[in-house]
Formats: structure tokens, C-alpha cells, sequence
């Protein structure tokens, strides 16, 4: 502590002395605390059993969102307290997910802010502004969730469509590279992934009539690697009639291919954006990722065909970007219910018990669909976590009252496993909707949702925390919450797990049961994936805490990092 | 509203039939110019001369650029910006634009009445307005919305709803869903939120 006392007051002098006018965004060439050793690939292949850092998005390459680290269990829970409070310059729509290296912490704000803070006090290293450019695309808020974190580098994809590299020890940009036209409707609030060379990313962008892809940036240079398109030429399909759990889509056929025979393959502002980070399997040097709605989002008929790989989990080589496998939950999807939280790779009981390398992903649908991974096949979906009602009504020029909502289900959040229990987390929403189809022609890169999803002012709505027996399909228990969910959640070897509220709550369950043993109240809505580490032996739960724009939650600015009293 | 502006009007009204020609550069075409056209509704302050106008003034330039498309391309239709958009090519556009939106935001006051602001949230939550709106202060091709012109503010929502205006397509089934006394108030609602 001395020691960290003494390079502080230097630092002081030194800043002082330059008189620097960029004091804000560059505080030192070095860390506060620690020595910040470059992240090499062991570790971010070893994230899984590292009970100190937290140093992928969702925990580790295979999205599990499970960390080992039990100091803070269920026996003690009940005396975490806050550690630390940092306030952020940016009062608004957090959904970063905090990335923790040897004591230092990297967080993102809306409109591309990046922190790094000292994760045993709170206290701010350095501070990236990114310089956004005239053009800015968001459909939900102008939200990043996060970075990336190699060797000596952060990574950010930004609102206006760039792949940022920053200096990890200063915040300073080492490169920047366009990832796609801004104009067209291209944006990014994804964090990226890192596997050895490569930056991974999707985009945003399927209410915007963007054609979707998957790409691999150079680490060093930011030059491009390879892309993997998420809508191939041929989006047609085998016109299928039954969604993946055998509901009749009630599509018309015969008309789709009349159009297609009219209007030709529409896979160039088909949508299909990837919205969150691909599970890496390096044992099979494949990676995993979700892809999202087709344009426009509800009208159905500017876009004869399956609409493929829209709706789907897809499955490509992580050397090459070449396609491997996909597995489509809904086709020629028209109520956005779409694939958008994060897949896991896990261990999972196949259809005869035998244990098999699976994928879960949780669905806008509200199941939690378990796939084999070798081809993507689905080997069961869950039981519903929400009201399914009238599922597929067609969208109306008056308006259809469907369940789920458009919102699902379980929107962007990231599900958590344990598997000693074999055990899935999601966070959930009920918000009933009525669809409304309008068709109007591709808008050259402006919104295009072809109708609306509207908020039924009367009907009640609610949220869930809820756990499924991914070997079964059954619900293993169920928390009711006051409001939808959105944001994430963590479980940990202490047998709990963290997620949080849009009223501000932020709440620790067992694991096991689903018993509420903890809650704190943040003061704006936390709607942001929990995070942990440790740092001198000690354990901290970290959660930003800055409302939603999406669901209008309150905002707010907090990182709030929780331990356990002395 | 001002003798020129509603000259304009007459004007505009004889040449509408550009809309339909794809968008030439404006011969003569000096931003000076422009700017004293445009202030002649808009004001010659930031502050419109038709509390139906828009502020233009501090506006988002994506927006703006946008907006000058769709008149000029006819996806948007105004009996006065359609033909003067018209003879804009892209880069006059950009050009003015970037001009306005470097302006400063000009203070407009506004008399919330009581339960407005319950009414507005309820409007708000209910079209899920601050997934793109944010807090309404605009950002690139999202329009700012705080401190803007009530009335300009509730007619733009009643053309949505009405079916009138139809570049924001998605806009017409939301707006919809709003009665007449939650236009209302979230008009003044919105006017009424600080510009930061």
C-alpha cells in the first residue's frame, strides 16, 4: 500500500510538472497497481480455472460465465458489501461487462468510453474517449458492451462501425479500422473476442437492412483476415413450414416463391447481424455464434426463403472463416424473435445418454435450445421459460397480439451454466406485444423494420430468473422479478448466482434452489453482465449499474465492485 | 410566419415537380445564400418563425443531410422543402448540413401543464422511444428532440400517425398507439428537456 501511495504522488508531480492538457486521458505510462503483464493466449485459453482475472466477456472461451473462485459463497454472501464506487463521465445505458487483468479493470460506457481502474479501490488509471465519427447507428440504445483484452492491447468496436486497438498501460489508440459503412447502417456494440492473432467480431445492423457477417482482424495491424458472411448468396433454404419445435410458421409458400421468381435472392439487405461473442472451441478450431433477425424485421415479404443463416446458430472454422454447420431456429422469422444471447459450450447428454461436447443458447423464443456441437443438430429445447401465446400469429396491418413480446424471451443477456449441477441461467422478459406489418421499400440504410412491435400499455409485465436442467429440458426452478429482465448473469463456485434489475436492484440467488440471499440497491437500473476477480486474495463481484435505454430503465453511471466485510 | 417564408411557400409550390428528378448540383449554388433561404423560416437566430418549424440550429448533421435526401428524393414531403431540396447534390447538402449543425441550439420556452411528464413516460416506455431516442438530445441520424419546437414536435407526430409523413415508416405504427393528449404532452415533454 506504501508503495502504491508513493508512485500515486509521483505520478501527481509528474502530471503537474508536463501541465498536460490530455491529463484526463492519459494518466501514466504505467499501472497503479500491479504489474501489468501482457494477457498472453495461455491465459485466455486457461480463463475457465482462473479464479483471479476475468478476462473474456462472458468468462472464458467457451461462455460459460461460471468462475471458480469461492471465497464468496452462500454461507457469507449476506456480508458483501460495496468495495468501491466509480462514477463514469457518461450518465447512461451501461451493458459492459467488466474485463478484470492482474488488478486492472477495463469498462466501457455508451459512446465509446473506456475506463481502466485500479479493481481494488475504484480509482481511474486512464480514460479513452473515442473520437466517433459524423455517422452512428444504434436500434437500442447507443450501448458497448465491452472489450477484448490481448498482449498489450484493448480492443472496442464503436457505434460508428470502427475496430478500435488501445494501449492497455496509457488508453492511447494504437490503430483503428473501418469494419463496414457506417451509412449503410453498420455499427458495433458488441466486445470483441480475441483468439491468438485474430480479433473476432460481428455487427449490428438487421434493422437497418445490412448484410451480416462474422470478421477476423489482425491484432497487430487491424488488416483483415477473413469474414465469414451470415447471409450466404443463396438465403433460400428448404422453405421450411415448422419452426425447431414444431410449430406450424403459417408461411406462405407458394407466394414466397412467386416473389423470389420476381424480386431474386434478397441476401444483400437481409440482416443478420451478431450481436454478441462467439464461443471458441480451439480443440476443434471452431467457433460458435448466433445470428440474428432478418430485414426488414417483420414484413416477410420483401425477403422470400428460410432467410438463412438468419435465426440461427452457426458453427465456422476460426482459421478460415469457412462454414461448418447451422442449425436454424426459425425461418423466414417475422416477429424478430430472434438468436441473440451468447452460446456455451458444455459437456450435455445426448438423446441416449451419453455425454457429448454440447451448445446452449438461450432464444428470444424463450427456450433454451442444446445442440450438439460436431454438426449443430439440436438434441432437445427446454421448457418454455415465459407465456408463449397464439405462437406464430402473423403480423397485421392492425396489429396481432403474440407471446413473447419481441424482446423475447431472453434478449442479448448471456446465460451462466454450473456445470456440477448442469444447470443454464437466464434472465428473462415478459412484455406482451402486438406486430404490425407495414411494407415499404429498402430505405438506403435508414431503419427498417417493416412494421412496428408495440408495447400493450395495459398488460402486466414481468421478468424471471430462471434455471434449466440442460440435460433435461426442465425448469429447475423459477424467480419471479417485478420487472423484465435484461443484462446478464454470473454464477461462481460459491454455489450463487449475481444478476440484476432495471428498478436497481442487484441480487445473489443460490444456485442450487433459486433462494434469494443477498440484495443491494444500486439507485439506476443494473442491466449489465455481472463480473468477479480476485485481487490480494481477496474476492470482488463487479456490476455497472447505468440503467437501460431499450426497456427505459433509469440511468445511471456506476461501476460498483462488491467484497466481503472484514 | 414571415412574408418571405410565405413566399416561399408559393414558390415551392410551382416547383414540387422536381422532386421526382434525381438530385443536380445547384447552379450558383453559395452557402451564404442558402443559409439566408433557410433562415427565412428557420429563423434568422436558430429560433423558427412558425412555432410548426423545426429548429435547425444544433441539429444532428447526420440528421439533417438525411432529411435533405428524402425531400429532395421525395420519400419525405413538404409543400415548402421538397423543391428547394431538390436542387441540392449530395455535397450542397453535407455543405448545409455541417453548417447548422455547428449552430448553437437556441432556448425556446416551454409551459409544462400538470401531468405532463406522467403522460410522456407513459408514451415513452410504452414506444420503446428511448432505444433510439436516448435522452432526446440526438446523436448522428437520431434527430434532437429536447428543446425543440412543441408544436413542430406534435405535428410531426400526428403526421406519423396520420400516415403524412412516411420516411420513418417504422414511426407510423408506433405513434399510433398515441392519443391526442399524450401527443400533446409529450410534445411539450420533450420541448421542455435542457439541451446538453
Amino acid at each position: 500500500m506504501r508503495d502504491w501511495s508513493r508512485l500515486a504522488a509521483t505520478l501527481v508531480a509528474a502530471l503537474v510538472a508536463s501541465g498536460s492538457a490530455h491529463a484526463q486521458e492519459e494518466t501514466s505510462a504505467s499501472t497503479l497497481y500491479g504489474d501489468l503483464q501482457s494477457v498472453t493466449q495461455s491465459m485466455l485459453s486457461r480463463a475457465a480455472g482462473d479464479g483471479n482475472n476475468f478476462l473474456h466477456p462472458n468468462a472464458n472461451y467457451a461462455q460459460t460465465r461460471y468462475y471458480p473462485a469461492s471465497q464468496i459463497n452462500t454461507g457469507n454472501v449476506r456480508s458483501l458489501r460495496p468495495a468501491w464506487i466509480f462514477q463514469t463521465e457518461i450518465v447512461d445505458t451501461m451493458e459492459t461487462s467488466p474485463i478484470v487483468v492482474n488488478g486492472v479493470m477495463y469498462v466501457t460506457t455508451a459512446f465509446n468510453h473506456v475506463y481502466a481502474l485500479d479493481a481494488r479501490t475504484g480509482k481511474q488509471i486512464w480514460h479513452h474517449k473515442h473520437a466517433m465519427g459524423p455517422v452512428t447507428t444504434y436500434c437500442c440504445g447507443p450501448n458497448n458492451r465491452g472489450v477484448a483484452v490481448a498482449g498489450d492491447k484493448v480492443f472496442m468496436g464503436t457505434l460508428d462501425a470502427k475496430l478500435v486497438a488501445l494501449d492497455a498501460k496509457t488508453g492511447k489508440q494504437l490503430w483503428e479500422t473501418q469494419i463496414a459503412e457506417a451509412e449503410l447502417g453498420y455499427s458495433e456494440t458488441m466486445a470483441p473476442s480475441v483468439v491468438e492473432n485474430m480479433v473476432l467480431i460481428g455487427t449490428n445492423g438487421g434493422e437497418y437492412g445490412i448484410r451480416g457477417f462474422v470478421k477476423a482482424f489482425d491484432t497487430e495491424t487491424g488488416e483483415l483476415i477473413w469474414t465469414f458472411h451470415t447471409v450466404p448468396e443463396d438465403s433460400v433454404g428448404v422453405w421450411a413450414t415448422h419452426d425447431a419445435t414444431g410449430r406450424d410458421m403459417h408461411r406462405d409458400i407458394e407466394a414466397e416463391k412467386a416473389a423470389l421468381e420476381t424480386m431474386g435472392d434478397p441476401y444483400e439487405t437481409l440482416g443478420g447481424g451478431v450481436w454478441q461473442n462467439p464461443a471458441v472451441d480451439l480443440e476443434s478450431r471452431r467457433i460458435y455464434f448466433v445470428v440474428g433477425n432478418p430485414s426488414p424485421d417483420l414484413d416477410g415479404s420483401l425477403r422470400p426463403g428460410d432467410n438463412l443463416y438468419t435465426d440461427s446458430l452457426v458453427s465456422v472454422n476460426l482459421d478460415t472463416g469457412e462454414y461448418v454447420c447451422h442449425f436454424q431456429y426459425i425461418a423466414h422469422d417475422v416477429w424478430d424473435l430472434d438468436a441473440v444471447s451468447p452460446p456455451i459450450i458444455t459437456t450435455v447428454k445426448d438423446d441416449a445418454g451419453n455425454d457429448v461436447k454440447g451448445i446452449l443458447h438461450g432464444g428470444k423464443t424463450g427456450h433454451v435450445y442444446v445442440h450438439k456441437a460436431d454438426d449443430c443438430s439440436m438434441i432437445r429445447y427446454s421448457e418454455a421459460m415465459v407465456p408463449q401465446e397464439d405462437m406464430w400469429t402473423l403480423p397485421t396491418a392492425e396489429g396481432a397480439r403474440m407471446l413473447p413480446g419481441a424482446n423475447g424471451g431472453v434478449e442479448w443477456s448471456p446465460m451462466a451454466i454450473d456445470p456440477s449441477l448442469h444447470l443454464s441461467y437466464a434472465i428473462n422478459l415478459h412484455q406482451p406485444m402486438t406486430y404490425t406489418v407495414r411494407s415499404t421499400p429498402y430505405p438506403e440504410g435508414k431503419l427498417w423494420l417493416g412494421g412496428s412491435f408495440d408495447v400493450i400499455p395495459d398488460e402486466a409485465q414481468w421478468g424471471n430468473v430462471t434455471a434449466i436442467d440442460y440435460n433435461t429440458g426442465d425448469i429447475a426452478w423459477q424467480v419471479r422479478t417485478a420487472e423484465p429482465m435484461i443484462g446478464g448473469i454470473l454464477a461462481t463456485a460459491g454455489g450463487l448466482v449475481f444478476t440484476g434489475e432495471g428498478n436497481g436492484l442487484f441480487k445473489a440467488y443460490d444456485s442450487s434452489n433459486g433462494g434469494e440471499l443477498w440484495r443491494f440497491q444500486a439507485g439506476a437500473g443494473v442491466n449489465a453482465p455481472p463480473s468477479s476477480y480476485t485481487v490480494e486474495g481477496r474476492q470482488y463481484i463487479v456490476v455497472a449499474a447505468g440503467g437501460n435505454a431499450q426497456l427505459n430503465y433509469k440511468r445511471g453511471n456506476n461501476i460498483i465492485a462488491f467484497t466481503l466485510a472484514d | 410566419m414571415t412574408s418571405r417564408c410565405a413566399r416561399l411557400l408559393l414558390l415551392a409550390a410551382s416547383v414540387t415537380g422536381l422532386a421526382t428528378h434525381p438530385a443536380i448540383a445547384k447552379e450558383g449554388f453559395l452557402l451564404e445564400d442558402e443559409v439566408a433561404l433557410c433562415a427565412s423560416c428557420h429563423g434568422e437566430d436558430g429560433v423558427p418563425v412558425d412555432p410548426a418549424y423545426p429548429v435547425i440550429w444544433g441539429q444532428q448533421y447526420f440528421y439533417i443531410y438525411t432529411q435533405l435526401r428524402d425531400y429532395g428524393a421525395g420519400r419525405r414531403e413538404n409543400d415548402i422543402m421538397t423543391g428547394i431540396a431538390a436542387e441540392y447534390d449530395r455535397d450542397q447538402a453535407k455543405t448545409l448540413a455541417e453548417h447548422f449543425a455547428a449552430l448553437a441550439w437556441p432556448e425556446i420556452p416551454v409551459q409544462l401543464q400538470d401531468g405532463d411528464p406522467a403522460l410522456a413516460e407513459k408514451g415513452i416506455t410504452g414506444g420503446q422511444c428511448s432505444a433510439c431516442h436516448g435522452k432526446w438530445q440526438g446523436d448522428s441520424r437520431i434527430p434532437r428532440l429536447a428543446g425543440q419546437q412543441p408544436g413542430y414536435l406534435a405535428q410531426t407526430m400526428r403526421d406519423f400517425k396520420n400516415d403524412v409523413r412516411m420516411n420513418a415508416p417504422d414511426k407510423n405504427s408506433t405513434m399510433k398507439q398515441l392519443d391526442e393528449a399524450t401527443i400533446e404532452a409529450l410534445s411539450r415533454y420533450l420541448a421542455d428537456v435542457d439541451v446538453q
